[in-house]
């Protein structure tokens, strides 16, 4: 089941009162400052069932029927005191934000840890929209669980509030809380991958980036693929044949590539999406490679955290720093 | 990289839900446990479709069969409705009610997929436990319906708890917690909650007359006699009368005709009207100097309207009141068990004088019938002086002549049945001897009744009440003297006066008593101690019946005036809060009660009680001595190797400072061990 907001809830009033009464935090113990609780729609139901049990007591004079009907409302009453205690003294931990590309599932892990003592049961947690995931804090103390929210653009993720909820014993009352643990995920952008990346690398000097046009040999034709550099379409062929060839050149190929936005086709999106889809394939390669973005440069290298820093770049290119 | 792997963690955290199997186990024996008492009463057929529910429902579980088809459920619902049509009990009694409940719980159960329909199913579970109570209300069923809650509950929290953890006996034992739990406050609002009238009348369950019936044929009572389910128990407030006093007149029977008395006709005029409590009547009689007896009694269920009362009673509140034969009678069948209170004024004189109407029904005779004993009854009466004296050589004649008293009389015709009786076969019971006594007063001309009714009764030694069972059901006769008003006699304890001083058994021939025992709970008699433990589970069934079954408006207002002095809403409600409070501060406790660990390392704790224990043998452990060199100067105490010790000193260091090894309950039991013996081997030593 997806988390999803009250229709009280979605009030901007109770946002704003939430963030002054659970104030943003990396690390929360629930106590009755952070736990709300209510009757779930069975609760409701269940009222009514001793409502009309005592009814039915009152016109049959019958004691037995009163007896049933009290021993439901008191366990109804007991069970507001063991749903609260179940998520009272929690505490609840943002341990890492994973990353992710656009479209996939970000990871995010979150450690529920109970105090000593009873067991507690049947807690889910989730992010808003997200599917929520069963913590098991009864035979341990402690568990991590792993919350996972769509990716849907590039940049910083930030899930919002993360849903702590209980409707143990008996699903009469639900126990929950919004917490905000500051979670933020970089999404990348969804990477492209085109079969000829070396396009748009060149050979030069240390650092120094030359113009692909004037050196390489010419080398063959073929017909026009998106992303084709559109000065490379031989238009006089699309005269005579009404088909897109582009010329394709040979590089001398160098093991250090410029992965440059300037030269890349398509819309801004399209082409970042260009140049993750090459730059993770570059990495996998494992050859040497650099990042040119309008206003910024990332010199050529290799290994991993060299990649996440191209990616972070690429993920972050023309967003207001958050 | 995040990126290569596939996320299927949603899947299979059970986007469709299904109900944990455990907890679908718990809902299926929940289910028959809820349903089994409910057999008694409803249909076969019901039952019938509910048995088929459930086993189609088990095999699903099993994943034998897959669920029911439409056309199925469509055919079970047709069943079920045609059961319930031919079951041939009215459509809006209680029993058509419970059985269409059941029924749906059944369908319900077959097609029971999501978490919505097993919320349905267990709050139709409550809800049939709670039905049941409205047909038997005894200690046996409210316990069995206690644990039917516990297994019901159990199958809630089953529901809440995770997949992998939900098994029956934990989610067994913690419903179990709860629902004792709940129990403190749940008595403190079964006492306080203000019990009100009905609001409105609704179908009362129905059920088979039991006991003594509005008409005699001979030998009727004498088949009551086969059982002793309790008629009523009373409760006296002062001492309980003799046996031989204990008459309780429940009916009158005026009409003879085929062999059968029956009630005569009542009289339709005002003032014969039966008079309520508060009410006054012409026909009361005049109680001014008697001393009242005050008693209530708890009647188990009749079906009919007729109550049980010692002579003359007088109505204490509704809904009895007092008919213009004497009798009590409440307002509505008794279907239920009832409590009424009831103040006796024996030897008030009944009808100072008869009216008309009443004289005429009360000496008329069938034209024709039983010819013999009427021309025996003229002459007996040629040769008496007055009624009175009839009367007197009637019985006397019954005492000389060889009439028996017995369970088994022969059974006689319709016509002529009681010169049958009287010339004939002259064996009979009560109601034999009654009614021909009756008969023969009415053959000449005196006005004579019979009446029906309990006579006796057992005390019960532990709580001292009164139980009247179905066997002390007894016929007597009330004629009516000149000045005396009805005065009650009885032709049985002329032919058998044990039955009234000591109860039936007493006056029963041996091969009757044997039948008799054979039937009732009786022939346990002989068994020592076994009288006791039934008295003692009587008593508790009484005190159940008193405090809690008739728990009503009347006892609650005693009861919270004893309580709370002055009962007002804001007193009532005050202590309602109260007691809710506390009891609920007792769950508080129990579930957030944390116990503080206790300080310092558990080895370090052995070491520290083993040295307060020497000191007892004389050896003190200096403040700047080392548990090591402490355990060395033990063991030269006891004259001892410095090898011995040593293992018992590497063990102790090692869990008092090595951080790599684990203290467990293995290493610690070692230590316990060796530190005992130490020091018991010291102990040992310094006392030779």
């Amino acid at each position: 089941m997806a988390v999803e907001l009250s229709a009280f809830e979605r009030s901007p009033r109770f946002s704003r009162w939430l963030d002054r009464r659970i104030p943003p935090t990396r690390r929360l113990t629930l106590s009755q400052q952070s736990i709300f609780i209510f009757p779930t729609i069975t609760g409701f139901l269940f009222g009514g069932l001793i409502v009309l049990l005592i009814l039915g007591a009152i016109n049959y004079q019958n004691s037995l029927v009163y007896g049933v009907a009290f021993t439901l409302g008191s366990l109804f009453l007991v069970t507001i005191l063991y749903t609260f205690r179940n998520l009272s003294g929690l505490t609840i931990e943002l341990v890492s934000a994973g990353t992710g590309f656009v479209g996939e599932d970000v990871e995010f892990q979150v450690r529920v840890s109970r105090p000593k003592g009873k067991g507690r049961e049947g807690i889910q947690l989730g992010w808003l929209g997200a599917i929520a995931q069963w913590a098991e804090v009864y035979d341990s103390e402690a568990c991590s669980v792993r919350l996972f929210v769509r990716a849907e653009r590039r940049g910083w993720l930030d899930p919002a509030r993360l849903l702590i909820e209980t409707q143990y014993p008996l699903g009469l009352l639900r126990a929950w809380t919004w917490v905000d643990l500051g979670a933020r995920a970089l999404v990348y952008p969804l990477p492209l991958f085109i079969d000829q990346p070396e396009h748009v690398a060149r050979r030069g000097e240390d650092g120094e980036l030359m113009d692909p046009q004037g050196s390489d040999d010419f080398s063959e034709m073929r017909t026009y693929r998106p992303g084709d550099p559109v000065r490379h379409i031989m238009w006089r062929v699309y005269a005579r044949s009404d088909q897109l060839v582009v010329k394709e050149y040979t590089s001398y190929l160098d093991p250090r590539l410029m992965l440059d936005f300037e030269r890349v086709g398509g819309g801004v999106e399209e082409r970042l999406s260009r140049l993750t889809g090459m730059a993770l394939n570059a990495a996998r390669s494992g050859r040497e490679f650099g990042l040119v973005l309008p206003g910024m440069t990332i010199r050529p290298g290799v290994g991993d955290p060299h990649r996440d820093s191209i990616l972070r770049a690429l993920a972050l290119h023309g967003l207001p720093q958050a | 990289m995040a990126f290569l792997k596939r996320n299927d963690s949603a899947e299979a955290l059970g986007v469709g839900y299904q109900i944990p199997r455990n907890s679908l186990a718990l809902l299926m024996i929940a289910q028959a446990v809820v349903v089994l008492p409910h057999s008694a009463h409803i249909t076969p057929w019901i039952v019938a479709v509910g048995l088929f529910c459930g086993c189609w429902r088990w095999m699903v579980f099993q994943g034998r069969w897959d669920y029911p088809q439409r056309w199925v459920k469509v055919l079970l619902v047709v069943a079920s409705a045609i059961g319930v049509g031919v079951s041939g009990k009215n459509v809006f009694s209680l029993e058509t009610a419970t059985g269409l409940l059941i029924v749906a719980f059944a369908l319900k159960l077959v097609e029971m997929k999501s978490r919505r329909d097993a919320y349905l199913v267990i709050h139709l579970c409550y809800f049939i436990i709670a039905a049941e109570f409205l047909f038997d209300q005894s200690i046996g069923v409210a316990l069995y319906g206690a644990l039917a809650m516990v297994i019901v509950t159990a199958a809630l929290v089953g529901l809440h708890q995770l997949h992998t953890r939900v098994s029956m006996s934990t989610s067994l034992r913690t419903a179990g917690v709860l629902v004792m739990q709940a129990i403190p406050l749940m008595l403190v609002l079964f006492l306080f909650f203000p019990r009100v009238a009905p609001l409105w009348s609704v179908p009362l369950p129905g059920g088979t007359r039991t006991g003594i019936s509005d008409h005699i044929a001979p030998g009727d009572i004498a088949a009551l006699t086969r059982s002793n389910d309790i008629a009523f128990r009373a409760v006296f407030d002062g001492p309980i009368p003799a046996p031989r006093d204990l008459y309780w007149r429940g009916l009158v029977y005026s009409n003879f005709s085929q062999g059968t008395w029956s009630a005569g006709p009542a009289s339709t005029a005002v003032e014969d009207q039966p008079m309520r409590p508060d009410g006054r009547a012409e026909f009361a009689p005049d109680v001014s100097e008697i001393e009242p007896l005050s008693y209530q009694v708890l009647l188990e269920p009749t079906q009919a309207s007729w109550l049980f009362a010692l002579d003359v009673a007088k109505p204490v509140a509704a809904p009895t009141s007092l008919t213009r034969d004497f009798r009590l009678v409440s307002d509505e069948p008794v279907h239920a068990m009832i409590r009424y209170r009831v103040r006796s004024y024996p030897g008030a004189i009944m009808d100072t004088t008869l009216p008309e109407w009443l004289r005429r029904r009360e000496t008329k005779l069938p034209e024709g019938d039983n010819p013999r004993i009427v021309a025996f009854a003229k002459e007996l009466a040629s040769r008496s002086d007055g009624p009175e004296a009839f009367l007197t050589s009637v019985l006397q004649y019954i005492r000389s002549e060889p009439f028996f008293y017995t369970l088994n009389p022969p059974t006689l015709n319709d016509t002529d049945s009681v010169d049958a009786f009287w010339f004939e076969s002259r064996r009979g019971f009560c109601s034999h001897f009654a009614g021909a006594f009756v008969y023969l007063a009415r053959a000449v001309g005196i006005p004579a009744r019979m009446i029906g009714g309990y006579q006796g009764g057992e005390v019960n030694p532990v709580t001292g009440h009164l139980v009247v069972r179905q066997f002390d059901a007894h016929a007597w006769a009330e004629v009516w003297l000149e000045g005396r008003g009805w005065v009650r006699m009885d032709p049985t304890a002329a032919v058998a006066p044990a039955r009234i001083e000591s109860g039936l058994d007493a006056a029963l021939s041996e091969t009757d008593r044997a039948m008799l025992s054979e039937v009732t709970g009786r022939r346990f008699d002989g068994v020592p101690g076994l009288k006791d433990v039934l008295y003692l589970f009587e008593s508790m069934q009484h005190r159940w019946n008193m405090w809690v079954v008739g728990y009503d408006t009347e006892v609650q207002a005693r009861y919270l005036a004893d309580l709370l002095g002055d009962v007002t809403p804001t007193r009532v409600g005050l202590a309602m809060l109260f007691g809710g409070g506390v009891s609920l501060m007792l769950v508080v406790v129990s579930l957030f009660w944390r116990r503080r660990p206790a300080p310092g390392h558990p080895a370090q704790r052995a070491f520290r009680r083993f040295s307060q224990r020497l000191v007892r043998s004389g050896i003190t452990r200096r403040p700047e001595e080392t548990p090591a060199r402490f355990l060395e100067r033990v063991n030269a105490a006891r004259n001892r190797e410095p090898s011995d010790i040593s293992p018992l000193i590497d063990h102790l260091d090692s869990l008092l400072y090595n951080p790599d090894i684990e203290c467990s309950k293995e290493a610690l039991r070692t230590l316990r061990s060796g530190l005992r013996r130490l020091q018991v081997d010291v102990a040992l030593r310094a006392r030779s």
